[in-house]
C-alpha cells in the first residue's frame, strides 16, 4: 500500500543510500553515516522539516558508541522522521547542525556537552548549562553508577534512618 | 505573676504576627501558594509574605534543594535578623525522599542550616503548615 | 548648576540578576545588562531544580516510573503521566480499554484547565492586579478536591494514569460533581473576562515574537498560536480519543503578550466543552488490562524503540523511550517545552526591553522552571 510515509522514504532511499524503515503512521526511522548527516539534514529541511524537536544521545557501553538521534517534525506533511548515527564513545566528535536550525538546536547541543561529553564542531557557546563547580566525569554515561556515588558521598551506615539505603 | 526572663519578654513582644519570606523553592511551593488564596486565607492570622529576607521571621524551606540552591539558601539565611525560624517541609529534607539516588540533590537539610521544624508529606496540606505556626507561637507563650 | 544633566558615558551598563529570591521570578535566574531603563542584553541561568530525571528513570521499573513522572512538573502533573504512560503502552503494545481512554482524557482536561488558572494569576501579578491571584487561587481549589476525592491526592496523584490504563475507577456521584465544579468554572471564566484598564497599557504591544522567529527558536503550544500558526497536537496526530471530540483551536495573529493571555482564556473554555462532550459518551467497561491487574513488579519490555508526542498545558511534550528487553528502559529522554521557552525565546523577547516590562515578558511565556532543568 502506498502512503506518504513509505513515498517518503523510498524518495530518501533513491537519494542517499541508507536504510529505514515506516514504524506505523506518521513515523519514519532512517540510520545513517555521520558523513552523510549535514547534507541529508539540508535535504530534509528544504523539504518541509522546519522543526527541530529534540537530539538526544543512547550510551551503548558494550559496543563502546555513542548513538545520536534527530527528531525532526514538519507542520505540511505533518510526519515526525527521525536520524540515527553512531560515534565512537571514547572521543566523541561530530559536526553541529546549528547552521541548519540555528538556536534550537544550539541548545539542544549544549546539554548534551554538559551530562554526556560530545563535542560538536561548529559550536561555539559549549559552557556548563546545569551545574556548577561539578568536578567528576559526565554524569550520564553508563559506567557512572549514581546509587554507589551516593552511598559513597551521603549517606553514612551507622545512621539509623539511612541504613535501609544500603541493602 | 510569672517571672520572665528578658530574653523572654522581648520574644513575646516580638513574635505576635510571622513574617515569610518569599523563597518559594522546588515542589513544595505549590501547596504554599494556596495559604494565600482566598481559601485558605493566612492574612486574618497576621502572616504576609514580604519580599526581603531582612524583614522576614521565617524562612520556608519546602521540598528537595540542589548544591546550586543551598549557597543561595545559606546565604539568604544570613540575612534574615534575629528571633528566626527555618521550617523544612516535605520528606525530602529529611532524608532524601523521592530522589535519594540523584546525584545532584541534598540528603539532610540538617547538614547545612540549623532547623526548627519538620512537616512530613509529600507535599504537606495547607492545615499541616497552619499546625505549624500555631507551634511557634504555643513555644514562644511557654518561653520562661 | 542642574540646567545641564550629562548623558552617561558609554559602556556604563550595569549588571543586574533577576534571580531566584526575587519575588517575581520563580526558580530561575536571568542576567541582565541593562542601560538606564532599557535591557541590553539577557542570558538564562538554570540549574536550580536538577535533579537528573532521564538517569533516575533507568533505575526504576515502568510502574515505579508512573509515580516518579508526576514530579517532572508540579504545575500539571496528570498530563506528564500521560505522557509517560502512552510511551510504555506503545512499546510493550497493549491496547487499552475504551473507558481507561475517556477517564484519561477527563482528568488530562482537567489538569490542563487547572494549570491556565495558575497561569491567570500568576500573570496578573506581573502586571499589578493582586485581587486577580487571589480569586484565581481560590477557585482552582475546587479542582482539587475533585482529583483527592478520584485520584487520593490533591496535587500528586501518586501515577493515576499509569501503563495499562488508570489505577482505578471513578467513584459513586463522581459525575454530578464533576459537572458541579465546571460550573463554577464558568462563573470564573466569566469575572476573569472583566479586564482592567491596566492591562490594556502594560500586555499590548510588549513581547512581540513574529511567526518565523517562533519556529525558528523552537516555540510550540499557546507561545506559537499567539504568533499567528494553527498547530496543536491533539490535531495533527490525534492521541487517545481527541479524533472523535469537536473543539477549536484558538489563534491570533499578533504575538504580543496580550495575544498569549487571550488564548489561556479560550483554552479554558474548549478544554470544558471536551470534558462535557467525553463524560456525556462514557462507555462501561473494565479500567486496566488484565496483565497489569495484579501488578507483579518486573515485567519485561520487548526490545525497541518510540517517540511519543503530547500536548501539555505549555506546549509540545515528548518521550523517547528505548528498550532493550531488560524490565527497565534502557533510555528515556525526555523534552519538555519549557526547555525552548526560558533559554533562546526568553533571550530573544527581552533584548530591548524597557525593564519596567519584564514581568509581563516573563509571566506571559507560561514558564515552569521544573520540567526545563528535569
Amino acid at each position: 500500500m502506498v502512503t506518504k510515509e513509505t513515498e517518503l522514504l523510498d524518495e530518501i532511499k533513491s537519494e542517499f543510500k541508507v536504510d529505514g524503515r515506516v514504524q506505523r503512521k506518521q513515523r519514519i526511522w532512517v540510520s545513517t553515516d555521520k558523513n552523510k548527516l549535514i547534507e541529508m539534514c539540508n535535504w530534509l529541511k528544504d523539504h518541509g522539516f522546519v522543526h527541530l524537536s529534540a537530539v538526544s544521545v543512547t550510551d551503548w557501553l558494550e559496543d563502546g558508541k555513542y548513538e545520536l538521534t534527530y527528531h525532526l517534525w514538519s507542520y505540511d506533511d505533518k510526519i515526525l522522521i527521525t536520524v540515527k548515527t553512531k560515534i565512537d564513545r571514547e572521543k566523541p566528535t561530530i559536526s553541529s547542525v546549528m547552521p541548519i536550525w540555528e538556536e534550537s538546536a544550539q541548545i539542544h547541543e549544549r546539554e548534551l556537552h554538559e551530562l554526556f561529553g560530545v563535542k560538536f564542531k561548529g559550536n561555539s557557546d559549549l559552557v556548563p548549562l546545569f551545574l556548577e563547580d561539578w568536578g567528576g566525569p559526565p554524569p550520564f554515561r553508563k559506567d557512572f553508577d549514581w546509587r554507589n556515588y551516593v552511598r559513597e558521598e551521603y549517606y553514612s551506615k551507622e545512621n539509623e534512618r539511612e541504613k535501609v539505603y544500603y541493602d | 505573676m510569672v517571672k520572665r526572663s528578658k530574653k523572654a519578654k522581648t520574644m513575646r513582644k516580638i513574635i505576635k504576627a510571622i513574617w515569610i519570606f518569599n523563597w518559594f523553592n522546588s515542589c513544595g511551593f505549590i501547596e504554599l501558594v494556596p495559604l494565600v488564596g482566598s481559601r485558605w486565607d493566612m492574612e486574618r492570622f497576621g502572616m504576609i509574605i514580604v519580599g526581603t529576607p531582612r524583614h522576614a521571621d521565617v524562612l520556608f524551606i519546602a521540598g528537595y534543594q540542589t548544591l546550586k540552591s543551598i549557597k543561595r539558601a545559606q546565604r539568604v539565611y544570613e540575612q534574615m535578623a534575629e528571633p528566626r525560624v527555618v521550617i523544612a517541609l516535605g520528606s525530602c529534607t529529611m532524608t532524601g525522599g523521592m530522589y535519594w539516588d540523584s546525584y545532584n540533590t541534598i540528603k539532610r537539610l540538617e547538614d547545612y542550616l540549623p532547623v526548627n521544624l519538620y512537616i512530613p508529606g509529600c507535599p504537606p496540606r495547607p492545615e499541616a503548615v497552619f499546625e505549624a505556626c500555631e507551634k511557634i507561637f504555643q513555644h514562644v507563650k511557654e518561653l520562661q | 548648576m542642574i540646567d545641564e544633566i550629562e548623558p552617561a558615558p558609554k559602556d556604563s551598563d550595569y549588571d543586574f540578576y533577576f534571580g531566584p529570591a526575587h519575588p517575581g521570578s520563580g526558580n530561575f535566574g536571568v542576567k541582565l545588562k541593562i542601560d538606564g531603563e532599557r535591557v541590553v542584553s539577557a542570558r538564562a541561568d538554570p540549574g536550580y531544580l536538577h535533579r537528573g530525571f532521564e538517569k533516575l528513570m533507568e533505575y526504576r521499573t515502568p510502574i515505579q516510573n508512573a509515580v516518579l513522572s508526576d514530579r517532572l512538573c508540579v504545575l500539571e502533573p496528570l498530563n506528564w503521566n500521560l505522557v509517560h504512560a502512552e510511551a510504555v503502552d506503545e512499546l510493550m503494545g497493549i491496547d487499552v480499554p475504551e473507558r481507561a481512554k475517556y477517564i484519561r482524557v477527563i482528568m488530562a482536561e482537567l489538569s490542563r484547565i487547572q494549570s491556565h488558572i495558575i497561569w491567570y494569576g500568576v500573570f496578573s501579578i506581573g502586571t499589578g492586579f493582586d485581587t486577580g491571584f487571589k480569586m484565581a487561587f481560590g477557585y482552582r481549589d475546587y479542582i482539587l478536591d475533585l482529583f483527592e476525592l478520584i485520584t487520593g491526592g490533591r496535587v500528586y496523584p501518586a501515577g493515576y494514569i499509569c501503563p495499562g490504563g488508570v489505577r482505578r475507577d471513578f467513584p459513586n456521584g463522581a459525575r454530578d460533581k464533576i459537572l458541579k465544579v465546571l460550573d463554577k468554572m464558568d462563573e470564573m471564566i466569566k469575572l476573569e473576562e472583566l479586564e482592567n484598564p491596566a492591562l490594556d497599557v502594560r500586555a499590548k504591544g510588549v513581547g512581540i515574537l513574529k511567526v518565523k522567529d517562533a519556529i525558528r527558536l523552537g516555540a510550540t503550544g499557546p507561545v506559537l498560536r499567539g504568533s499567528g500558526m494553527k498547530t496543536d497536537v491533539r490535531k495533527d496526530e490525534p492521541y487517545e480519543i481527541y479524533d472523535r471530540l469537536d473543539f477549536e483551536v484558538p489563534v491570533r495573529n499578533e504575538g504580543d503578550a496580550y495575544a498569549r493571555y487571550w488564548i489561556g482564556i479560550e483554552e479554558m473554555k474548549q478544554s470544558i466543552k471536551i470534558v462535557k462532550q467525553a463524560l456525556e459518551d462514557l462507555p462501561d467497561g473494565e479500567v486496566t488490562v488484565p496483565e497489569f491487574k495484579r501488578p507483579k513488579v518486573k515485567v519485561k519490555m520487548p526490545q525497541g524503540e518510540v517517540y511519543i508526542r503530547n500536548e501539555v498545558a505549555r506546549g509540545e511534550a515528548a518521550v523517547y523511550m528505548v528498550s532493550d528487553e531488560g524490565s527497565e528502559p534502557y533510555r528515556c529522554k525526555i523534552r519538555g517545552p519549557d526547555f525552548l521557552h526560558m533559554i533562546p525565546v526568553l533571550e530573544c523577547l527581552l533584548k530591548g526591553a524597557q525593564i519596567a516590562d519584564v514581568p509581563a515578558i516573563y509571566w506571559s511565556l507560561n514558564i515552569c522552571p521544573a520540567d526545563m532543568d528535569r
